[in-house]
């Protein structure tokens, strides 16, 4: 039997070498053929057309969300399947038994690896579920209501101790996973939808071209660059990035991307040699890319990022000039031809260098320019609210304004986790009290950055002393790993502190603070938490 | 009670004759000589000896008196929560291994397994939480088993039993009998009058003979109102008060003296439940304001209204006035606590590698017991080897 397997699996992997050679219905068959080959030696066929796996068949998941489900196949259950073989099927099921764009929206945060996100789903599911793991979890599944109950059933064998928790124990916690939240699933999150069943009718775009990406990078700033895409197979592109960073730091990069669902685009790239992932959507009329890129071995290090490929601005950068100012300002985008008008009350000095992808201007604003936001043109494209003018920043916002870094190292199994702070700036708007809904937001503005103890506690055990250390970018990382026994009962190096950036703006120095706890390592940590 | 010097003889003169009748066909002077002195070199008659299980898995048995270790027996399979239960005898431990599954009895004056159940069975995967308990007479040992049917291709929730196994069994015993209960069943204890007490959302008491089931104390189903009353939540993670007969388990919860959710007005309670194994008398109360957190209480054999708590202090309470006696605080965390007979010596053991010993009036540390390996969630027990 295993050596049937194991024979099975190399003849797979040749097969798969040719992949890049065959047609999308030979992808398909392939895949159908593997799962046959690997699964059903547990799952079974039902004999029904549309669903003809049985639990395989019901389950509509992301790409990360189909890979984690068969990786723990193999851990778990003995499946044996090649590299190769196993991202057919990721890519097949993912591809046939996805979710539309409309059906991630919203939580696309949790593919992104966006660190310090805090959800709010109803009372129900938050207590049930999600004291556990993420919410979006959940939600970025479709299931039937048979298949939703299987889960929780899979939660009784997998995790028993999951009735006893705090917050489980003290309720028929598995009574009430199967009777009241099992239906709510099947209903807000149902395996047939209308979402669903018009995306995959839907002619999905092809990806391929110069497309010009905005970014930011914690500790190297903000970034343009160009992003080639060749199509190599159905579905996959090879990468090639060229750009700098706003102080002038070239960067370069290469990779491959697949584009899962006709828009779930998942890139690997190596950019001056540190690997990276793009975890990016692609817009329906194939114009846009958005999303998050990240280090791969340091997913706190990353940052927003839009890719477009028609005429289009993608940022003004800063994205603020204050009244009677005079600075350089660059905008980043597509195509970039024609006149650059930045909107009233502004001149245009100079335009220091232009190409389609960047023009660097020279713009003053006028003593008594309105307080507000511009919309930003360079030719017959414009970016609306691209750029604020602005009295004096009355506040400053952390952000994320609540965080958590964990301790690591230490030559411990598992690394530091850092955390990584921007500063946004507001005016007061037209009211002149801060913290009010007409505030003008003028985008992340350079900040120095300082700890504090959060509370008393914090103070008396001198957790600023242990906890960690934050650099002139923003970034926090944590303390050593391990007992330390120069602290209370030897505790870990752990602490609660706020976070203090303070941005300079003419002569004043105005403050924001969030709240960062520094806590001990995730012993486990799933492809989605 | 005063005895005079002629009783006294008697008494003792009665004791050694049923100590040699009980011997039965052995060699009746030997053991009328030696009883109550050694078995197997151990300190026997009633001694006293406090046992823990370390990862990776090990039984270990401490002797009160030397407050040395005095034997270590491998656990088959891997650590599981380091559950102990004990023959009334003091002779055979019963540990929980293999991650909840599968149950050994040592005999602890030579570490000889002399009893051995594995649960899961098929493709029915059985977990015990915590829950093991002998019956009084030693002939049964009883867990609530948690059943999972897994089936090819999903997995299917079965109800939760209580398991009968009979002790005399021996190796790769199977239950006698099961009989339906609760689901959330973590510790269990037996009565005096042979019922199996049930700790999980509410106390029930189970007769293993017949599988009838009678309500000892509703908490989650309390009768109490909820504007004034938050139902409780117990971590009932240990199972002890052996050196007392009794069966304790703490609960938190919080009455609103005010509007519901006004926590200004409100008391955060430590409340327990205490049943009398030998009478079966049910005592609740919420006195204990929830200024620390505490795993379990033990209680003082010599007042009944002092408990002790241990988590990251060791804290003595009068739980019939409320009052905080005495705090110690402790050098790490401990999840378990225990004592002597006597009601001189606190053991506190769990999570790390050492058990620290504390006297019970002042609550000063005495002295610490290092062992191989972290106990974990590891139970501390009490065996009075007979």
């Amino acid at each position: 039997m295993n050596n049937n397997k194991t024979t099975r699996a190399l003849l797979g992997t040749g097969a798969l070498a040719l992949a890049g050679l065959v047609t999308l219905p030979a992808q398909a068959a392939d895949a159908e053929r593997i799962i046959r080959d690997r699964c059903l030696s547990c799952h079974t066929e039902t004999g029904e057309a549309a669903t003809p796996f049985s639990r395989i068949s019901e389950q509509r998941k992301t790409p990360e969300g189909w890979m984690m489900t068969i990786s723990r196949m193999q851990q778990q259950r003995g499946l044996v399947i090649s590299p190769e073989e196993k991202r057919a099927v990721v890519k097949y099921l993912a591809d046939n038994q996805g979710l539309a764009p409309s059906e991630t929206a919203g939580l696309r945060y949790l593919l992104e690896k966006e660190p310090n996100v805090v959800e709010s789903f109803d009372q129900l599911l938050q207590e049930t579920c999600v004291r556990c793991h993420s919410g979006a979890r959940i939600a970025l599944q479709r299931r039937t209501e048979d298949e939703w109950k299987n889960l929780i059933h899979f939660h009784m064998g997998q995790f028993p101790t999951a009735e006893l928790h705090a917050g489980a124990r003290d309720r028929a916690w598995f009574d009430i996973a199967l009777t009241n939240v099992a239906p709510k699933l099947a209903k807000d999150y149902p395996f047939n939808s209308d979402a669903w069943n018009s995306w995959q009718k839907v002619i999905k775009k092809d990806l391929t071209g110069g497309w010009a990406m905005h970014g930011y990078v914690p500790g190297k700033g903000t970034f343009d660059a160009s992003l080639h895409a060749t199509k190599t197979a159905n579905d996959t592109y090879a990468l090639v990035l060229e750009g700098h960073y706003a102080d002038g730091t070239p960067l370069a990069g290469k990779g491959r991307a697949v584009v899962y669902a006709g828009y779930e685009w998942r890139a690997s790239l190596t950019i001056d040699g540190v690997k990276v992932r793009q975890v990016l959507a692609a817009s329906a009329d194939g114009n846009s890319l958005e999303g998050r890129m990240f280090e791969r071995d340091d997913e706190i290090i990353g940052g927003s990022v839009k890719a477009v490929k028609g005429t289009a601005i993608t940022a003004v950068t800063p994205s603020y000039i204050k009244r009677g100012e005079r600075k350089l300002l660059t905008i980043s985008g597509n195509n970039l031809k024609g006149n650059v008008k930045l909107g009233s009350g502004l001149k245009l000095l100079n335009v220091v260098s232009r190409d389609a992808n960047r023009v660097v201007v020279l713009a003053e604003a006028s003593k008594n320019a309105a307080v507000g936001s511009n919309t930003v043109k360079v030719g017959s494209v414009s970016a609306q609210g691209a750029l604020a003018v602005y009295d004096t920043v009355a506040r400053v916002e952390i952000t994320p304004s609540d965080s958590i870094a964990r301790i690591g190292g230490a030559g411990g199994p598992i690394p530091k986790q850092k955390s990584a702070y921007r500063a946004v700036g507001y005016a007061a708007g037209a009211d002149g009290k801060p913290g009010t809904e007409d505030d003008l937001r003028l985008g992340y503005m350079p900040a120095a950055w300082t700890l504090k103890p959060f509370d008393e506690i914090a103070e008396h055990d001198n957790d600023i002393k242990y906890a960690g250390t934050i650099d002139k970018d923003g970034i926090f990382t944590p303390g050593d790993a391990g007992l330390n026994p120069e602290r209370k009962m030897s505790t870990n190096n752990v602490g609660n502190l706020s976070v203090v950036g303070t941005v300079v703006d003419g002569g004043n120095s105005v403050q924001g603070e969030a709240h960062l706890l520094v806590t001990v390592q995730k012993f486990v940590k799933p492809v989605i938490e | 009670m005063k005895l005079t010097k002629i009783f006294k003889h008697a008494v003792l003169a009665s004791t050694m004759g049923a100590a040699a009748m009980l011997a039965g066909c052995h060699n009746a002077t030997t053991v009328a000589e030696s009883a109550p002195a050694t078995i197997n070199g151990m300190k026997a008659g009633g001694h006293e000896y406090i046992l823990t299980v370390t990862r990776p898995n090990q039984l270990h048995i401490v002797d009160t008196e030397t407050n040395q270790l005095v034997r270590t027996c491998d656990v088959p399979g891997v650590f599981g929560n380091g559950g102990i239960a004990m023959s009334p005898d003091g002779r055979i431990a019963y540990v929980m291994t293999n991650k909840w599954e599968d149950i050994y009895g040592f005999d602890i004056t030579n570490c000889e397994i002399k009893f051995s159940a594995k649960q899961s069975y098929s493709n029915v995967q059985v977990k015990s939480f915590i829950s093991m308990a002998v019956s009084a007479d030693g002939k049964e040992l009883y867990t609530v088993q948690n059943p999972v049917r897994k089936l090819t291709d999903r997995f299917e929730t079965m109800e939760p039993r209580l398991a009968v196994f009979n002790t005399a069994d021996g190796l790769n015993a199977k239950p006698a009998r099961t009989f339906p209960v609760d689901r959330r069943i973590t510790k269990i204890g037996s009565m005096q009058n042979g019922e199996v007490i049930l700790g999980g959302g509410d106390l029930k008491a189970i007769d293993p003979k017949t599988g009838k089931v009678r309500m000892l104390k509703a908490l989650q189903n309390w009768d109490r109102a909820p504007d004034k009353w938050v139902p409780p939540d117990a971590f009932a993670m240990h199972t002890m008060g052996e050196h007392v007969g009794e069966f304790i388990m703490p609960y938190f919860t919080i009455r609103w003296n005010g509007a519901p959710g006004d926590e200004s007005k409100a008391d955060f309670l430590w409340g327990h439940v205490r049943i009398d194994t030998k009478t079966g008398e049910v005592e609740s109360i919420e006195t204990v304001p929830f200024e620390f957190i505490v795993f379990n209480w033990v209680t003082d054999p010599n007042d009944k209204d002092i408990l002790y708590g241990s988590f990251n202090q060791l804290s003595k309470h009068n739980v019939k006035t409320g009052e905080t006696v005495k705090v110690q605080p402790m050098d790490h965390t401990y999840y378990n606590i225990n004592m002597t007979g006597d009601g001189k010596t606190i053991y506190i053991g769990g999570t790390s590698s050492d058990i620290s010993i504390h006297d019970a009036e002042t609550l000063e540390k005495i002295g610490s017991i290092q062992l191989t390996g972290d106990m974990s969630t590891a139970d501390l027990r009490l065996a009075r080897l007979k």
